[in-house]
This record gives C-alpha cells, sequence and structure tokens, in this order.
C-alpha cells in the first residue's frame, strides 16, 4: 500500500458534525479527516480515533465507520478488514480482571 | 481451569438446539449466556412463524422457545446465565466473566452461536432518544410491556420492520409509515399486506434524513430517494412522530471468531463479516464452529436447525454418533434447511429483485412491492385468490414463493394444497366442500387466508379475516369494512368471531357486507 500526503486540502462537508461512534462521540468529520492523514483500514482508524472501542466494542458503528472510509477512499467496504475481535469482547470492570479464577476444583 | 466436551456460546435458538443436541448424543456440554434469561430473541418473537409443521410453523417465536427450554431442562442441559464470554485463546481455552470475576473453561469443541446485532443508520439527529432499534422496540413490548412510543416511524420494510410494525399496531402505537430507501418491500409481501389493510402507509424510494427535537425525537423528515440511493432535494416531507424505529438488518456478531483467529470474510448476502465454514458449520481453527446468525443473517428456524446440524458433527467428532448416525442425521437436517432455504426469499436470492413472476407463472404484483398492497385486477390472475364458488370458501391472497404450509395441514378436508415444495403456492381444489370453519384463516402465519360468501344473504356477503387486535369486536358491532390499503369503502357489521384454543389468540372474525364489497372488504375498523 503507497501512502503519500495528499496535496490537496481537506474539504469539510456539512454534516461532517453528526456523531457516529456514539460511545466515543467520533463524528464523521474527524473519521473523514483520519483518512486524510492517511488511515487506509477499519483496525488503523479504530486505532487512531477509539471509534468503536467503546461500550458497545463496534456493534453498532462498525459498519458505518468502514462506509465512511470505504467512500473517501472510493473502495469497496470489504477491502478494508473488520475490526480485529480482541478479548474482552464486552465491556469489563478492571476490577473483574482482578478476580481471576484459575484455582479450581473439578464439579 | 474446567474442561467440557462441548462449550456453547449464546442460549439462544442456535445454542439452545446445538446443546440439545449434543447432550442427546451423550455429550458433556456447557452453555454460557450472558443474559439473564435463555432463549435469545424468541422471546421477543409473538407472531406466529412460516415453515412446515417440523420447523415449527404457525407457532409464535415465544412458545418456540419455551418448548426449546423446556427440551433443555428435560435433558439436563448445563446453562450458565449472566456469564459473559469475553474471549476464546488457544487450545479453544474461555474466559467468562461470572460473579464479578473471570472463570477459566476449556472446551474440546466449541460451538459460537452469539446471533446478531442490529445495523443502523446515521442521519441528522439519529443519536437523540427516541431513535430506537426495531430489537429494541420488541424488548419493551413484548418482554417489557411498555409502548415504545405512540407514534412511530419505522425504518425497513424487511420481515423485521414489518412484523415489528404489527406489533407495534397490537401494542396500541400509531404507526405513522413504513419507509425504505429500496424501490420494493423488502420483507414477505403477506407482512406487507396485513399493514397495509389496517391504514399504514408504505413510502419505498425513501429515506429519512433528519429527527427532529433536541433531546427527545418531535418528528421525522424523510425524502424520497434517486437511484442510488441519495435524497432528492425538494421531496422533504415532515411526520408528526415521537420514536424513529430503525429496522436496517442485522449483522452477525462474530467478533469472537475473529478473536479465536478464524478466517474470516465480508460476505454481503451473510450479512456482514462471518467466519468461513465448512459443510459442517466448522471454520478455520478446528474443532471451532459457527451456528445460527453469527454464520450468516437467516431466521429462528433455520438457526435451529443448524445448530442440531452443527452440533451432531461435533458429536462425531468425539466418538458419541458414528460416521453412519451423523450422515442420516446429517442428511436430515440438511433438508429440512433446504425446505426454508427455497423460493424468491431465499439466502441465495438476498438482493434480487428481478423476480417478475411465481414459480408457477403468475405475475408478481408491482402494487404490493410498491405500496404493499395488492390490486383486484393482481390478485385475479391467482386462482386461489380470486376463487368463486357458491356457499362459504376460502380465498388465499398468498403472492409470492415463501417457505410455508400450514394452511395445507389445517383442512381437515383436503381443501387446500401446497404439496411437498413448500414454497409452492396453496391451491384450493375445487371438489373438496368447505365447512367454514376458520382454522385455514388462523393457521395462516401471513394472514392472507380470508373466507367469503356470496350468498350469505339477499344483497349481503360475509367476508371472515383473521384479527389479533384488542378490543376484540362483538357480534352486533357496527363500523365500516376497510379495503386492502386501508380505506373505509362500505357499512360492515360483525356476525361472527371464532377463538378456539387451536387458533392460538389469532380470532376468525365475520362480518356482514352488501354484497358488490365482497371483493374489496378484507378489515373492519369499528366506528368511533
Amino acid at each position: 500500500m503507497i501512502r503519500v500526503a495528499n496535496p490537496e486540502p481537506f474539504v469539510e462537508r456539512e454534516d461532517d458534525d453528526m456523531i457516529i461512534c456514539r460511545c466515543e462521540e467520533i463524528t464523521k468529520g474527524e473519521i473523514r479527516r483520519a483518512v486524510y492523514d492517511g488511515m487506509r483500514t477499519t483496525n488503523e482508524v479504530k486505532r487512531y480515533l477509539r471509534s468503536g472501542m467503546g461500550l458497545c466494542q463496534g456493534q453498532t458503528c462498525q459498519r458505518l465507520v468502514q462506509g465512511i472510509i470505504a467512500s473517501e477512499l472510493k473502495v469497496r467496504p470489504s477491502e478494508l478488514g473488520m475490526i480485529q475481535g480482541r478479548a474482552p469482547v464486552r465491556p469489563v470492570e478492571i476490577r473483574t480482571f482482578s478476580k481471576n479464577v484459575t484455582d479450581v476444583k473439578e464439579d | 481451569m474446567k474442561r467440557h466436551e462441548l462449550i456453547v456460546i449464546g442460549a439462544g435458538p442456535a445454542g439452545l438446539s446445538a446443546a440439545i443436541e449434543a447432550k442427546k448424543n451423550g455429550m458433556d456440554v456447557i452453555v454460557f449466556d450472558e443474559n439473564q434469561r435463555p432463549g435469545g430473541q424468541l422471546f421477543k418473537q409473538i407472531h406466529k412463524f412460516f415453515g412446515s409443521k417440523e420447523h415449527h410453523a404457525k407457532t409464535r417465536g415465544f412458545i418456540i422457545g419455551q418448548q426449546l427450554l423446556k427440551e433443555a431442562e428435560d435433558l439436563g442441559v448445563r446453562v450458565e446465565l449472566d456469564s459473559t464470554v469475553m474471549g476464546i485463546y488457544e487450545n479453544k481455552e474461555v474466559t467468562v466473566k461470572q460473579n464479578g470475576e473471570v472463570h477459566h473453561y476449556k472446551g474440546d469443541a466449541i460451538i459460537i452461536a452469539t446471533g446478531a446485532a442490529e445495523n443502523m443508520i446515521p442521519f441528522k439527529g439519529w443519536n437523540i432518544p427516541g431513535v430506537i432499534g426495531a430489537g429494541a422496540a420488541q424488548t419493551m413490548m413484548n418482554i417489557q410491556g411498555v409502548q415504545p412510543g405512540s407514534k412511530i416511524l419505522m425504518v425497513g420494510s424487511g420481515n423485521v420492520g414489518l412484523v415489528v410494525s404489527f406489533q407495534l399496531l397490537q401494542a396500541g402505537c400509531e404507526v405513522a409509515a413504513i419507509i425504505d430507501a429500496a424501490p420494493r418491500v423488502g420483507g414477505y409481501g403477506v407482512h406487507a399486506a396485513k399493514l397495509a389493510r389496517t391504514g399504514v402507509p408504505f413510502y419505498l424510494s425513501h429515506t429519512v434524513v433528519e429527527a427532529k427535537g433536541t433531546d427527545r425525537v418531535t418528528g421525522a423528515v424523510i425524502a424520497q430517494v434517486d437511484e442510488h440511493f441519495q435524497p432528492i432535494p425538494g421531496t422533504e416531507k415532515e411526520l408528526d412522530v415521537d420514536t424513529i424505529c430503525i429496522a436496517v438488518g442485522l449483522t452477525p456478531m462474530s467478533q469472537l471468531a475473529s478473536n479465536a483467529t478464524c478466517d474470516m470474510e465480508l460476505i454481503p448476502q451473510k450479512g456482514g463479516h462471518v467466519a468461513l465454514l465448512s459443510e459442517y458449520g466448522e471454520t478455520s481453527v478446528e474443532g471451532i464452529y459457527c451456528a445460527g446468525d453469527v454464520a450468516g443473517i437467516e431466521e429462528a428456524s433455520s438457526a435451529m436447525i443448524q445448530g442440531r446440524s452443527v452440533a451432531s458433527h461435533v458429536s462425531m467428532k468425539a466418538g458419541y454418533l458414528t460416521e453412519d448416525e451423523f450422515e442420516s442425521k446429517y442428511q436430515g437436517y440438511q433438508e429440512a434447511l433446504g425446505q426454508l432455504r427455497q423460493g424468491m426469499f431465499a439466502p441465495k436470492n438476498k438482493g434480487r429483485n428481478d423476480f417478475t413472476e411465481t414459480d408457477e407463472g403468475y405475475p408478481i404484483s408491482k402494487t404490493l412491492l410498491a405500496h404493499g398492497y395488492m390490486t383486484e385486477e393482481e390478485l385475479s390472475k391467482f386462482p386461489a385468490a380470486s376463487y368463486q364458488k357458491a356457499g362459504i370458501h376460502p380465498v388465499i391472497e398468498c403472492t409470492q414463493n415463501i417457505p410455508c404450509n400450514p394452511c395445507q395441514d389445517a383442512c381437515h378436508f383436503g381443501c387446500i394444497k401446497v404439496g411437498e415444495n413448500i414454497t409452492r403456492l396453496p391451491a384450493i381444489d375445487e371438489e373438496k366442500k368447505c365447512t367454514g370453519c376458520g382454522l385455514c384463516v388462523a393457521s395462516c402465519s401471513g394472514q392472507a387466508i380470508f373466507l367469503v360468501d356470496e350468498t350469505y344473504e339477499e344483497g349481503f356477503a360475509s367476508v371472515t379475516f383473521p384479527y389479533e387486535f384488542l378490543p376484540m369486536p362483538k357480534i352486533g358491532d357496527k363500523g365500516k369494512a376497510l379495503d386492502r390499503q386501508g380505506k373505509p369503502v362500505c357499512d360492515a357489521e360483525i356476525v361472527g368471531i371464532k377463538k378456539t384454543p387451536i387458533m392460538d389468540k389469532t380470532a376468525v372474525v365475520t362480518m356482514k357486507v352488501p354484497l358488490e364489497y365482497v371483493h374489496a372488504a378484507r378489515f373492519y375498523r369499528a366506528e368511533v
């Protein structure tokens, strides 16, 4: 994949202030700008912006984010990959992690 | 670490069915579900299902859920609720959040049956309260007994949008409109028709462009779209609604498969990213399987069969079934699945819109696809829908090849024939006498069967139709007969109501209408 700085200035759009990732409050404009800044896959945009890293773990917004990246890059969403599923796939309180039950007798 | 021969993730229709099959074959199986109740989405489904007897057709979804739970309980399947699977690691180790602690389990095999999540579409104001998913609406109505709103805009005319719209009407809400960006109704025509005849308008090639309001929805702006699904300026229309319900499809919840390093692919016909599966449902990681919506969006009936099919493969691999036993079970499940996967709404036909006639060669109604109802002229092309005979007889307004045949079993006199292939349109046997019992009317999951008697009384006919609303009309009530698009056409008087246990709460109501309206009158509204 070749990445070069875009010589054209970033063009703002009317609906750039629309929230796309509700959990992390990421707007359409931020996602478009991330692509302008050189992000090329759903995973890259996630790491750059935290879109899809909130409470729902991208359940609601992943497809929307993909759609925006795809239309900016003029490619098919299937070429962008999905957010890599990572444990925990659901939000878990940090205190839960501190209670790691390893020593259990067979039941 | 606790070891089990099979770990099933998700206690919905696919997961429970898989666990039942594995347990029956003698396996040690444990099921995890993050919810407080098992059953997945089945308990929200208050409508009658399609299919044939072996697919639990004409049984309401939540009753199928109860039957499935009872079967699991009777077999002693262990279902751990409030147990969130956090991740799948090497060697099929699974971490589960239980009682605020992280517990480790290991499965010789794992079946991922995590189902699907709803899609959303972004538009101005889509994140203000009052914009909800159709699934949320169902949870509020059918689990919690709360109306999601009083005036609703439904976005999406697939089966979910249509079924939930009908349930909203049943819950006493007003459905202001059903819109879809596509130029055609996406779900079954019969689901659309039962909404249209109550007066719900359909706007195809329309999208929602704005939710009005600041801290809650106070209105919705819809607009017509061009062939690229872009709103056409100047076509905006504001609807007075307090809730916008989104039913624009589902996405498989496949994160766990991705986390388990299964090979994944975005397959639009399957609704999103899914694990690549063998014919037996196994992923690229040996011993990890997917079943149900997570493997590709279908519906609960096929999810239940898939669950059983996948679990039978697991049982064979674990030595609980011989290869022959597995082969015969597998063939049986594939046949049952094959029956459901036929017709114009089959998964393989998803996105196709080039059907112009039915398998029988009758022209498909364009009005049905554009407005949700059929014209009398279009119905006249279908023998069962335009059937005429002296005395009481059925009229079957079922005009698409969908996998369903309860009407055939409902008639004790063999008056209705679907045949081996359950996507065939029902045909009426003219030799057999109709007694007017109404069992076919109540058994039709699409509410598309009516009984008509042109010789009811001098100058009057009777029209019998299914009715699932409250308050129930009473004999002697007078009101208006509505036509297929919900417009009042004439005066009507209720002359019969049948409600027997076998009809399962679908009342069969008969109204008397002037003879000239017998082919138009299909619904009833009480005079207010």
